[in-house]
């Protein structure tokens, strides 16, 4: 499942900000705002992205680098956010 | 004339306990900040720095990044601060423009590798946020015992400050000189229609490098006010929620700033009632936000603002009380500086007729470093013409019709299309290019590429874009891409760029 998550995000950067397919351009834990990859517009995309993606929608609170700024802070929100919507709906 | 350093010794021994600055969890007072401007001053003469050396800093916004600025002007260097967000092909060509001796070097940035290597040899590094072999500590630095050391490099007022550079790769580079005097007298006239003092906090996310986050600085600064540097703006909740953790009562950015926070932020929900003024300058806003940040925040002054690098940032401002009868003007001219409407000729022209702006002012530059010609064709009779077009209304109101070039503004940066035209030429398979800009919601303009293929040439934009990124600063990639048969062009060859603009190619 994180294995099929990530790699859809990986997907996503690499085509619309690194302009490669080649998976070895990003590592997992590179954050995107030192690496200069996403602007303040690029983290707007990147919340639709999750949205249109995964269902998964972004808070106010939510929107910060520890959920935001690389593929495994990106995999690690969208597990979370689905353990949450599987508990309310438990 | 006061310069910068006076100031800030000034401010040290009149308040050594207020605080200065403000950087993720680091703080810094007055008293600190002017003892490690001492030692980087006392370290860099112990190194035998020539006076007027250039003293380049690659660097984000930091508390090394002004100590180290200070440090050299108290030294007697002039400083060069550069674009953090240039390849190393800009970064070095800068560094050979200005002929620099010494360069203050983030080792963490992505072009340190590249650009330490160019230095070898020509240019001595100090090495800060880590270390490097060949290279001085910066960490070593405020060790130099600086208390009792005498004499600092004040500034004259015509002697050679800072070195601004407002264009990269293609080209000759464009370096903005400023001196002493000019920075002086343009932190005057802004402390003046600001009213800043040393109760005043700002938060400021602006490039230092830019002239506009230069300015924030230095005004703040000089007043014994607190800067509070945001990385950035990614997330416009965090830096609404530092505003009201600070209790700022500043904010300065562009006009895509505060697109942004219109766009996320419902701004009842935070405690800003100590924030008593907003600035934004870099760029037309649009007058559906100067309303809406009205309405939203009614206590706060918001100052909206026009200049340019070559006038040391400011050259008019619009009152606030004056602002909703101003709706989309740039202002008056601030103190201290003459404002014109021009002609091609050169003669003024009466109220609501469009032309150039002149600007005359004791803020306008030396020139630009290196290129008496530019210089003489921008500097005439002691006039600056700014390349920007305009009409006055009967009050001397100024509203600003575009620019004589085609340069793009795009959130806080300047992206001179040619050299995005030059990069896409280099292709393999490129027969013609244009770059525009496009419009964009919250950044006022993006990049857009229209290209000609060569007959049978493979080329996607994806290509064309990674090719980009090798080459180009993030902010200058082009976001849109079109593959056209053709370009307009002139009868004399000229590409028509508005009909490219509007979107008729």
């Amino acid at each position: 499942m994180t294995d099929t998550i990530k790699k859809r995000i990986r997907e996503f950067v690499l085509s619309n900000y690194l302009f490669t397919n080649d998976p070895s351009a990003l590592h997992d834990d590179e954050s995107f705002m030192k690496r200069g990859i996403i602007d303040s517009t690029g983290v707007l995309e990147v919340i639709q992205f999750l949205n249109d993606e995964f269902g998964v929608t972004v808070t106010d609170e939510e929107m910060g680098p520890e959920n935001l700024d690389s593929v495994i802070s990106l995999a690690g929100f969208i597990q979370s956010k689905d353990a949450k919507t599987k508990a309310l709906s438990a | 004339m006061m310069s910068l350093v006076e100031r800030l010794e000034r401010n040290a021994v009149r308040a050594p306990d207020a605080e200065a600055l403000v950087h993720n969890e680091e703080r810094v007072c007055y008293g600190q900040l002017w003892r490690h401007v001492r030692a980087t001053c006392v370290f860099l003469r112990r190194q035998s720095l020539p006076r007027q050396a250039r003293v380049a800093l690659l660097l984000h916004n930091s508390i090394p990044y002004v100590t180290a600025y200070y440090g050299a002007l108290a030294a007697g260097g002039v400083v060069v601060p550069l674009n953090t967000g240039a390849k190393a092909i800009d970064i070095t060509n800068w560094l050979a423009h200005c002929q620099a001796g010494w360069l203050f070097l983030d080792v963490t940035h992505p072009e340190a590798a590249a650009v330490q290597q160019w230095c070898e040899g020509r240019v001595k590094i100090i090495a800060v946020n880590g270390t490097a072999a060949g290279t001085f500590a910066w960490s070593q630095v405020p060790a130099s015992n600086a208390d009792n050391v005498t004499g600092f490099d004040v500034g004259d007022p015509d002697q050679l400050a800072t070195i601004l550079y407002t264009s990269g790769t293609t080209g000759r580079p464009k370096g903005v000189m400023l001196s002493h005097g000019n920075l002086a007298a343009n932190i005057d006239s802004i402390l003046a229609y600001l009213g800043l003092g040393t109760h005043d906090r700002v938060v400021s996310g602006l490039p230092f490098y830019y002239s506009y986050g230069n300015s924030v600085l230095h005004t703040h600064l000089a007043a014994g006010a607190c800067v509070v540097m945001e990385d950035n703006l990614l997330y416009p909740h965090r830096v609404l929620a530092r505003m009201q953790q600070e209790r700022v009562t500043g904010l300065s950015g562009v006009a895509s700033t505060y697109a942004l926070l219109l766009s996320r932020i419902a701004f009842d929900q935070y405690d800003l009632r100590a924030l008593r003024y907003l600035t934004q300058a870099g760029g037309h806003m649009p007058t559906t936000h100067v309303e809406r940040l009205q309405q939203a925040l009614p206590w706060v002054r918001l100052f909206v603002m026009y200049g340019q690098t070559e006038a040391s940032a400011r050259l008019s401002y619009v009152p606030p009380e004056r602002l909703h009868e101003k709706l989309g003007s740039a202002g008056i001219a601030i103190p201290g500086v003459t404002l014109d409407i021009r002609d091609e000729s050169g003669a003024a022209l009466a109220p609501h007729q469009i032309g150039e702006i002149w600007a005359r002012g004791a803020n306008v530059m030396l020139g630009y470093w290196d290129d008496p010609a530019a210089t003489r064709q921008t500097l005439v009779n002691g006039w600056l013409k700014t390349g920007d077009m305009a009409y006055r209304d009967a009050e001397g109101y100024l509203y600003i019709h575009g620019r004589r070039t085609d340069m793009l503004k795009s959130g806080a940066h300047r992206i001179h299309p040619h050299e995005i035209e030059a990069a896409i030429a280099e292709l393999e398979g490129v027969h013609d290019v244009a770059v525009v800009g496009a419009p964009d919601e919250i950044l006022g303009q993006v990049v857009k590429a229209y290209i000609v293929p060569s007959p049978g040439a493979q080329l996607d934009a994806m290509r064309v874009k990674a090719h980009c990124r090798d080459r180009l600063a993030t902010y200058k990639l082009p976001k849109f891409i079109d593959f056209v048969a053709e370009l307009p062009r002139t009868a004399t060859g000229k590409v028509k760029k508005f009909m490219l603009e509007t979107g008729i190619s």
